[in-house]
């Protein structure tokens, strides 16, 4: 056993970088390693694009327009080429971190998972000197640490292009805060549901050993979550309340719920008055009430929204380890 | 008991055996039910094993013979430690499976590789993967001699030439234990040849255990000294094959002779004439012609009569006889 150690050590030097199964990940998924690196790189750049040269330029058109002076001028309704390529970038590297979560699952339960365990290459790791456990583990680790580094990066670039223009999406710009592409790409969720894609994924490859059924509905599972979720996110914290007496309330924000409020204080549906004098007196109305969400929710509501991802992620990666150690019995 | 290299005890694998368990639990679902299918690509369907008890010493060559769907591949699986067994035990060099993990190689029907890795990468990965026993020179020469080109893509390999690929990574592992699925199954006759040369010489060399599935029996003729027979999921033969070659006898007699008090395994008349396969109690009636069966003329007559008893003849108990 020792001399053969030796003999091995001897004839194969160890070379640089990683090892074992980390190097075993990188170079079986370096097309999907290559991909996602160009896919970070590119919306990098397009984020510190419209940090740098393209919020100057939205800039100086606008006021080469005449607009921002204080002065009222229509024209300043319209905006022009540079405003739009601002806004367009903006807008696709956003899409393109709502998208990664997607892009994820059909990638790990297709090929990630689906496909070893297809063709049988998950066996011939099982068959090395590698327990099922700890194949699903670095499976699962190596994407998710660079999911995570990325996507962490994608967020803080975004974030940076967000706050340093927000006059720029007062002013001319049709983004709001709570927008579900701005939401996510400005926190933690965006990386928390790139996780769950990944953990989904996984725990669909396993289930349905076969790389295209479980690229579908590894899919259509982490579309499903991921809506439902997005469903529940103006109730993920208590809104706060507003009200007005002669119009409805200026809200900046998330809305909840709104609508009339009677004279005992009651909450009714506004009735439909439009053009009819004394219609709201008629039906005891006294006033207009609206539950929102100000910006300042913005973390409560990420925090809130990141949490019950990662928590389903965790639960989906414990289904995945159970599931495997009761089909190869591997840690009796 | 580290002289046995598989153990087998009342060992059962019946697919949809978990999903039974599971809905005793109560939490069956349809997609966890699916799910229990066991991962393989192999075009038939996954055989089950129903009680199985045998012992393989270490060092021996067995051949592992059954016809299509007979339990071959699910044996193999479960001594792999891929496949948890429904009932019984099975272990292997004295531990369990997942213990042995890293003194076993198995070599899968399929011969999986990653398709688009080239040899060498695929050579890396044994070595990588294996860290404390992987032995490049041997992978390398395995490969060499069959004048692969390292940088060649799996992909563009021929079937013969995947399954070197495979071996290499089998035997560069240096294992204690070699499962082999039908290993020889898609090579010409030269390259089967050869492969069988290296693959023999190598467990000689090392004293390496060899379990090698096949159903073609020719085969295995000539380079196995142990036999392990299936047949629908049971063990019909099992043993040293000389001792079971010894313990039957191919005779030739008078149609109206009767066979007792001999165990009849397959007789057949044609004319006058009887010819039958018998595990002789006691000498045989004069005037028979009596020769010991070959290897395939055994197995054969065993397949064509699944009613046959087993017989298992373990050579720990005669040697402590």
């Amino acid at each position: 056993m020792t001399a053969v150690t030796v003999r091995a050590t001897a004839t194969a030097p160890h070379s640089r970088g990683p090892r074992g199964l980390v190097w075993v990940m990188l170079r079986v998924h370096r097309s999907a390693l290559l991909f996602w690196l160009m896919l970070v790189g590119l919306t990098a750049g397009a984020l510190l694009w419209v940090y740098g040269p393209g919020a100057d330029a939205a800039w100086a058109e606008y006021r080469d327009m005449g607009c921002g002076s204080g002065r009222p001028n229509l024209g300043c309704d319209f905006t022009g080429p540079a405003m739009g390529r601002y806004d367009d970038v903006l807008g696709v590297s956003g899409a393109v971190m709502y998208w990664v979560p997607l892009l994820t699952a059909a990638w790990a339960g297709g090929a990630l998972i689906g496909r070893d365990m297809e063709n049988g290459t998950a066996r011939l790791a099982w068959v090395q000197s590698v327990s099922p456990a700890r194949w699903l583990a670095a499976k699962l680790a190596v994407p998710a640490a660079l999911l995570t580094a990325g996507m962490l990066t994608l967020t803080l670039l975004h974030r940076l292009a967000w706050t340093s223009d927000g006059k720029l999406h007062l002013t001319i710009g049709w983004r709001v805060w709570h927008d579900d592409t701005i939401f996510l790409a400005n926190g933690s969720a965006a990386t928390a549901y790139a996780l769950l894609g990944l953990a989904v994924g996984a725990l669909t490859g396993l289930l349905l050993p076969r790389a295209l059924p479980a690229l579908a509905v590894a899919s259509l599972a982490l579309v499903t979550l991921q809506n439902r979720i997005g469903e529940l996110r103006p109730h993920l914290w208590p809104p706060d309340l507003v009200t007005a007496t002669d119009d409805y309330p200026e809200t900046a924000g998330l809305i909840v719920e709104g609508g009339a409020l009677t004279r005992n204080g009651a909450h009714v549906p506004i009735p439909d008055c439009m053009g009819m004098p004394g219609c709201l007196t008629e039906r005891d109305i006294t006033g207009f009430y609206a539950y929102y969400h100000p910006a300042a929710h913005f973390w409560r509501l990420q925090l809130m929204e990141t949490g019950i991802a990662l928590a389903l992620t965790a639960a989906a990666v414990l289904a995945a380890s159970r599931l495997l150690k009761h089909r190869t019995g591997a840690a009796i | 008991m580290t002289d046995i290299a598989i153990g087998a005890a009342g060992l059962s694998k019946a697919f949809g055996a978990w999903k039974r368990t599971m809905r005793a639990r109560g939490h069956v679902d349809m997609r966890l039910r699916r799910g229990a299918r066991p991962a393989t690509t192999a075009p038939q369907r996954t055989t089950g094993l129903s009680q199985l008890d045998f012992r393989l010493p270490v060092g021996r060559i067995c051949a592992l013979v059954g016809p299509n769907g007979a339990g071959k591949s699910t044996l193999l699986a479960l001594a792999a430690g891929l496949l948890r067994p429904s009932e019984g035990t099975v272990s292997v060099l004295g531990t369990t499976p997942a213990a042995a993990r890293e003194r076993l190689a198995y070599v899968a029907q399929d011969k999986p590789l990653h398709p688009h890795l080239t040899v060498a990468a695929t050579l890396r990965l044994g070595r990588e993967l294996n860290p404390r026993r992987w032995d490049h020179a041997v992978a390398e020469r395995i490969v060499a001699e069959g004048e692969l080109d390292p940088d060649a893509k799996i992909r563009t390999l021929s079937g013969g030439q995947r399954t070197r690929v495979a071996l290499a990574l089998a035997l560069g592992k240096r294992p204690e234990l070699l499962l082999l699925d039908e290993p020889m199954a898609d090579l010409d006759p030269l390259a089967r040849h050869q492969l069988t040369g290296t693959l023999m010489a190598d467990a000689a060399e090392h004293g390496t255990t060899v379990v090698m599935s096949s159903h073609v029996v020719a085969e295995l003729e000539g380079s196995c000294d142990h036999l392990l027979l299936l047949g629908a999921g049971r063990i019909r033969l099992a043993g040293p094959l000389e001792d079971l070659l010894a313990a039957h006898r191919l005779v030739t007699g008078r149609a109206k002779d009767s066979l007792a008090p001999h165990t009849v395994v397959e007789s057949r008349t044609t004319g006058r004439q009887l010819t039958a396969l018998i595990r002789p109690e006691g000498p045989t009636t004069p005037g028979w012609q009596a020769t010991e069966p070959t290897l395939e003329e055994l197995v054969l007559a065993h397949l064509r009569a699944p009613d046959a008893p087993a017989l298992t003849l373990d050579d720990a108990q005669e040697a402590a006889v």
